[in-house]
């Protein structure tokens, strides 16, 4: 019997890993760098105000959790609902959007002023407390909340997070407040780049009104944010959310009048219902790209994002010590064709350990070693002793990565004469990180990583730094101590040239050892409706309060 | 036929204890920490990883685990999912969509069913007969990701006949081409077997016997015939709207309907054991109850059963 419950349970798996990579980007554009204080509208759309009885469908999958230190899937939403303190567009550009500026001398202690006269959606005002008490909240461990870890840095964050038992405060000791506006932060080890870590998707790091803190199960429900848009009801399960233009929104006024967040299980329907005309935004899944383009010609977006795709080398095994074999699969994989088969050439080849979007990153650095060359791999290959017994690269199952990976097999068996490559899929995403962790995989397997915030120091910690990105599901095998070394010193700058300098010097590092190879940088891909009519993004997501619609 | 009954429902008692407990330690022994997995490939730090494996009894023993969970399940709780939600309130959410759907559904296998199956048996042998046996046929052995998908593209996007997604057009518009997905199978099923046992009917003795006594052929086939041979067919659509209700997951997600289905197959992937087992658990009980029922029916229809014990 063929009964649908007894069926493939895998079915319509498409891509966790590319949904869950969907964080976007609520950018209110201001001033250029941090500490000024200009503002003005860098968006090309911005046209004054909101524009009554527009609406937009955006394609979505459920939520789960609103409040912005529990969510883990709803960055599209919380992003509409709240604004954060500074803002890293797709160039790079550093800017104040809530905060009035981000200053320190040592890159330990920081002041943060606040723009006046922000108010959350219930009229409360933003103050300085706003941002403590969230803080707070959001780190102190009983409450388990799950974005808990980008507060991690902050003195006193232990303190609420002891080894065992119960935290005997729940305040930070490095939160202070100055007055209404201005507050500060105490970090236990000097950060320059903790002005990127208060951008866009970093929704830790949110403010919530005092009134929340009565009921936070309602809350999370109907988040009050000081966002462009906001709830007027609490969500319900399976329900679509439908957020509405702020009229006291204290930044850039946003364009359409309402948004409705439309909850979908499968993206190939969402991506039907856009077809249809049913819905006016859905992201569209790497395997879709080509018929992507073909049937929305103009209307398929391909945004540049803070994620970078790997592949990662199994260092445990003996076979790879050598720095010529790892050259010599680098050399053997021809990205640019991958690209233009499996991904319509909308990805765009590595050359660097970081994404483009994060500013200062050092394109290039790969050189020659990240560049198709089949006959100088195998050379490679010859030289450092040949290749013995199999090579199974190896990839979670259910995310659409299939033909990627059976493609890198292939070259790696045509191009390095190894007869023995093969590809081995895991049944989800939860098996491969354990094998990971356990160093149980056998050859070169899946890595990729998306920043929170776009600044190099975010990729290259959760690779390089051990513990770094909280854990080691993608790491490096390994963490060469002086690229260790180079990133705690370019941490420590609170000038971003300086920092910049010296990631750019791990990274060179990274290209002469490649313990780790870069593929490519990744873009979030999204199909739109004719109705609308501009469709701005930052950082890979787009500027929901931005985006235009006709009628 | 007491003890027939105590017997039945005292295996249907072992029957659910054994099944629920197997898809416990299913999930219970799959790869990977449902808790480091709610984050995706983004990890939680430790201190919150700590709290919820305390605060969702994931430290302890698969034993452990269990009794606790049967001890709810007793006192009617089906526990809560890894973000704090009792899973009986995200089911009750979903069952009115789910409930709508299978029916729908089960109503098509009856109608559709029924009916190609009566037509097929009376021209046994002839065109039509065999055109309702290729077809049912092809039908059901298309895959259901297949049917649904392809349904969707012509009926709901090219053709715009149905609602491409979604269940906020109603009843029946809304429902109608997924049910009709669904039913397929089951459908084929139906006909066939309706026309195999009307085929039998017919050709048997006392058929022969009412046709002597010179009874009209429609009411020979209206009520004897399908008095009679419509036992083994209501046997079958009985547990199939077990089935049915178990849960449509391919469907509802083609079709993007906040289903039951949809909710099994998140909770599935989220490694989430007490969601899995909450639902699978109730998805058994209906079953079980349901096939407890037609069996005691069918006991009280048919003596010989009975005996057989």
């Amino acid at each position: 019997m063929q009964h649908p419950h007894r069926r493939r349970r895998r079915a319509a798996v498409v891509a966790v890993a590319f949904a869950l990579a969907l964080t976007g980007a609520c950018s209110v554009p201001a001033g250029d760098e941090p500490g000024s204080e200009e503002s003005g509208g860098a968006q090309p759309s911005a046209s004054s105000g909101t524009q009554p009885g527009t609406s937009l469908v955006v394609a979505e999958s459920e939520p789960g959790d609103l409040n912005p230190g529990k969510q883990i899937t709803a960055y599209d939403q919380v992003m509409a609902l709240y604004t954060s303190l500074t803002d890293v567009a797709t160039d790079g550009t550093v800017t104040m959007a809530a905060a009035d500026s981000v200053t320190s001398d040592d890159a330990t202690t920081w002041t943060i002023k606040l723009k006046d006269g922000w108010t959350f959606h219930n009229g409360e005002p933003v103050t300085s407390s706003s941002y403590v008490d969230a803080w707070n909240a959001t780190a102190y461990g009983p409450n388990a909340w799950a974005n808990s870890g980008q507060l991690a840095e902050i003195a006193g964050y232990d303190d609420l997070n002891p080894e065992s038992g119960k935290p005997t405060t729940d305040t930070m000791s490095g939160l202070a407040v100055v007055d209404d506006l201005t507050f500060t932060v105490t970090l236990s080890a000097p950060d320059g780049q903790f002005p990127l870590q208060l951008s866009q998707a970093q929704t830790g790091l949110f403010p919530i009104p005092e009134s929340a803190f009565d009921d936070l199960d309602a809350y999370n429900l109907q988040p009050v944010g000081q966002g462009p848009y906001m709830m007027t009801e609490p969500h319900q399960e399976n329900e679509d959310i439908t957020v509405v233009a702020y009229d006291d929104y204290a930044g850039t006024a946003p364009l359409t009048e309402s948004i409705v967040f439309k909850n979908y299980a499968d993206t190939s329907t969402a991506y039907n219902d856009v077809l249809a005309g049913n819905v006016d935004v859905a992201g569209v899944a790497p395997a879709k790209i080509a018929t992507a383009m073909k049937e929305f010609g103009d209307h398929f977006y391909a945004n540049p994002a803070p994620g970078i795709a790997f592949l990662g080398l199994p260092l445990w095994d003996e076979r790879y010590d050598d720095v010529r074999v790892r050259q010599a699969i680098s050399m053997a994989i021809d990205r640019d064709t991958i690209n233009d088969v499996i991904y319509g050439g909308q990805l765009e080849p590595a050359t660097a350990f970081t994404p483009p979007t994060e500013p200062g990153t050092p394109e290039g650095v790969c050189g020659e070693w990240c560049t198709y060359d089949p006959t100088k791999a195998k050379q490679l290959l010859e030289e450092a002793g040949g290749w013995s017994g199999e090579m199974v690269v190896t990839y979670p199952g259910g995310f659409g990565l299939d033909e990627l990976y059976k493609a890198y097999a292939n070259q790696l068996r045509q191009n390095l004469g190894i007869d023995e490559v093969t590809t081995k899929s895991t049944a989800d995403f939860a098996e491969f990180a354990e094998l990971r962790a356990d160093a149980k995989l056998e050859g070169p397997y899946f890595s990729r990583w998306g920043a929170l915030y776009p600044s190099q120091q975010n990729t290259l910690r959760a690779f390089f730094v051990p513990g770094g990105g909280g854990g080691c599901t993608n790491c490096s095998a390994s963490q060469p101590d002086e690229v260790v070394d180079l990133l705690e010193q370019a941490d420590g700058q609170v000038d971003q040239d300086a920092a910049i300098a010296l990631y750019g010097q791990a990274q060179e590092i990274l290209a002469e050892q490649l313990p780790i190879i870069p593929m490519f940088y990744e873009k979030y891909m999204f199909v739109t409706s004719d109705k609308v009519s501009d469709f701005p993004s930052s950082q890979g997501s787009p500027v929901w309060s931005q985006v235009a619609v006709s009628s | 036929m007491m003890r027939f009954v105590v017997r039945r429902l005292l295996e249907l008692v072992v029957v659910f204890l054994g099944v629920t407990f197997l898809i416990y330690a299913m999930v219970f022994a799959l790869q990977g920490d449902p808790i480091a997995a709610l984050a995706g490939d983004r990890p939680l730090p430790d201190s919150v990883v700590r709290v919820l494996r305390a605060r969702y009894h994931l430290d302890e023993s698969l034993w452990q685990q269990y009794l606790r969970y049967l001890g709810g399940l007793l006192q009617g709780d089906l526990g809560t999912d890894f973000t704090g939600r009792p899973v009986s309130e995200r089911m009750a959410s979903r069952w009115p969509t789910t409930i709508v759907l299978a029916l729908t559904a089960w109503l098509l296998e009856v109608l559709v069913g029924v009916s190609l199956g009566l037509w097929a048996a009376l021209r046994h042998g002839r065109l039509a007969d065999r055109a309702v046996l290729l077809g049912t046929i092809v039908v059901s052995s298309i895959p259901i990701f297949v049917l649904g998908a392809t349904a969707q593209l012509y009926l709901g996007v090219r053709w715009r006949v149905f609602p491409v997604s979604g269940t906020q057009d109603g009843w029946p518009m809304g429902f109608l081409l997924p049910a009709a997905c669904l039913a397929v199978f089951g459908l084929a099923a139906v006909s066939r077997l309706m026309r195999g046992s009307v085929i039998d009917a017919m050709s048997s003795d006392w058929v022969r016997t009412l046709r002597a006594k010179g009874l009209s052929p429609r009411r020979i086939v209206g009520v004897h015939v399908m008095r009679n041979s419509g036992i083994p067919v209501l046997t079958f659509l009985a547990v199939d709207l077990g089935y049915l209700l178990g849960g449509a997951i391919v469907v509802e997600g083609i079709f993007n309907m906040p289903g039951i289905g949809q909710l099994l197959f998140a909770a599935i992937r989220a490694h989430e054991g007490p969601t899995v087992v909450g639902v699978s658990t109730v998805l058994i009980l209906i079953f079980l109850v349901i096939s407890a029922l037609v069996d005691i029916t069918n006991s009280l229809l048919d003596p010989r059963i009975r005996r057989d014990r």
